[in-house]
């Protein structure tokens, strides 16, 4: 395995990052993590807190620069962090505000301010060297560790570019309305851009109004790193941006209608990425030319006689796909949704990931979700569903699913609903559906 | 939708937020004056989306986190009806 450049090919006076009129450069990005990497604490392991996505990028690089590894934890409440910690002993948190988390040392992540000279050589970084460690929920309710290799976060933010048809040095501003802790966050709105030599935006727009803004103050192309949760909004709102952009989207099904909708109110293409944080980013799609994903260039998903996993070079085994997965012969590949999602229903198996993909295929349908509610003693346990298609009916969404699901599978009752209570990353909790479904068989599910 | 000389939208906009985000209160009991974030009603960022279209669709003001005022504006029932009723336009 051999080095690779901590940054893309940036000249010295390339942005790496702007905010509010402010930018800063390659130059100042090499003086502040230089700066910084020498007055980190000689530790193993460090929570990157930091807001602000420039102050990030300076802290994540320079613990990789010092050896340490970056823990990118799912919850931020301090007693999470405080747990997290704890299964890391010696760790600390490098953060860019005033909140502390008790009982855990904190570093500030600086800006120097000024701008050393143009280093002779970019500092170099092994591709095999461990640089973060992603968490994902596992089935005892204790996060389950992925580590994420410098060979692995360049590789997929190389590949995802090239799909995009992104080149070194293009004129692009990058966007993002997600955390930069969270994974698809961290490939494509940090690795992305300084693998690419362009420039990210370090704040996190989150209100239409606030995306719109930043969108149309980019002199050059811009690029959108969202979620569905965001794009409706915007959709809804009917904002106007600068065409020809390009947005991209991942952490949950973006529906074909929504990618339609969004295609057509940004005047930009509408990229979606399917990955999960044990693998990275796996595969592109454009959502509106239809369902087919695939994958990145250098990643495999090889279909075996009853599992599913994803190759590449940067991963050390090959890693299993939690949904349901058909392979075409050229390597394409479509989903059917999680496999643990089965669901039994009278006796018939169904996962509901399907079922949610169906939703989403129905002409009109913004966003969508089934439902099976635990199940009431002695009596059949009916699906339910809460659907976003504003102008539609749910008798008009009842009749289109009747035409893709046996009798047995459609939802009694269908609601229509506003939106969906989707987290900040854009899932949707099954307690939240569940308080969804409570709410709604308590308020009005007499008159059925 | 408050009728002309009606002294204030926040009864209105208590219904519209426990709508909104589907909250199991009941929006009398939302105090005027207490925080909507963080401590108070709890509410979080991904609310604060919802809630923001909601008042455009519904008043037409599109909230910015660039508005200076931003955190005074969420910052309580009583203030957020306030800038509604200065910036709506419907």
């Amino acid at each position: 395995m051999h080095d690779t450049p901590l940054i893309g090919p940036y000249n010295s006076d390339d942005a790496v990052a702007w905010q509010r009129g402010q930018t800063r450069t390659a130059r100042q990005f090499l003086a502040d993590v230089t700066a910084l990497a020498e007055s980190l604490p000689d530790r193993p392991t460090v929570l990157n807190l930091a807001d602000n996505r420039y102050a990030f990028l300076v802290g994540f690089a320079a613990a990789i620069l010092r050896g340490q590894l970056t823990l990118l934890p799912q919850r931020r409440a301090p007693e999470a962090l405080r747990r997290l910690a704890g299964d890391y002993p010696g760790s600390y948190v490098l953060t860019d505000h005033d909140d502390r988390i008790e009982g855990l040392d904190a570093v500030p992540i600086v800006s120097t301010g000024g701008a050393a000279p143009w280093p002779k050589s970019i500092p170099l970084v092994p591709l095999n060297q461990v640089v973060a460690i992603a968490f994902t929920s596992g089935s005892t309710g204790h996060p389950v560790p992925n580590k994420k290799t410098w060979g692995a976060l360049t590789g997929v933010a190389r590949a995802t570019g090239a799909r995009l048809g992104i080149k070194g040095g293009d004129r692009i501003g990058v966007v993002a309305t997600v955390p930069h802790q969270h994974m698809f966050g961290l490939e494509a709105s940090v690795m992305l851009p300084l693998m690419h030599g362009v420039a990210m935006y370090a704040g996190r727009p989150l209100f239409p109004a606030d995306i719109g803004n930043v969108l149309a103050d980019i002199a050059g192309r811009w690029m959108l790193i969202t979620t569905p949760l965001h794009l409706r909004a915007c959709v809804a709102e009917r904002m106007h941006v600068p065409a020809g952009g390009l947005i991209l989207s991942a952490t949950a099904p973006l529906g074909r209608t929504l990618a339609q909708e969004a295609e057509r109110v940004f005047q930009s293409e509408v990229h979606e990425i399917f990955g999960f944080a044990e693998a990275g980013s796996v595969a592109e799609r454009r959502t509106v030319d239809g369902d087919r994903w695939t994958p990145l260039e250098g990643v495999c998903v090889v279909q075996d006689r009853d599992s599913c996993t994803v190759r590449a070079w940067y991963l050390p085994e090959p890693v299993p796909v939690p949904d349901r997965v058909t392979v075409e012969s050229g390597g394409a590949f479509f989903l059917y949704g999680r496999e643990a999602e089965q669901v039994n229903v009278a006796g018939h198996r169904v996962s509901l990931g399907d079922l949610n993909q169906t939703l989403l295929r129905i002409d009109g349908v913004q966003d969508g979700i089934f439902f099976l509610p635990d199940e009431d003693a002695g009596l059949v346990t009916r699906l339910m569903a809460f659907v976003v298609a504003p102008g539609k009916t749910s008798e008009e969404i009842q009749r289109a699913l009747r035409a893709h699901l046996d009798p047995v599978f459609l939802p009694r009752p269908l609601v229509c609903v506003p939106s969906l209570p989707r987290n900040a990353t854009g899932k949707l909790p099954r307690e939240a559906v569940q308080e969804l479904a409570r709410q709604w068989v308590g308020e009005d599910g007499h008159g059925v | 939708m408050t009728r002309p000389g009606s002294p204030t939208l926040e009864p209105d906009l208590a219904k519209l937020i426990v709508q909104t985000l589907k909250l199991k209160i009941d929006p009398v009991s939302i105090q005027p004056e207490a925080p909507l974030f963080g401590e108070g009603l709890g509410l979080d960022s991904i609310d604060a989306l919802e809630l923001s279209l909601a008042i455009s669709q519904t008043y037409g003001y599109q909230l910015k986190s660039s508005d200076p005022e931003i955190k005074t504006i969420f910052s309580s029932l009583r203030a957020l009806a306030n800038a509604v009723e200065k910036h709506r336009t419907k």
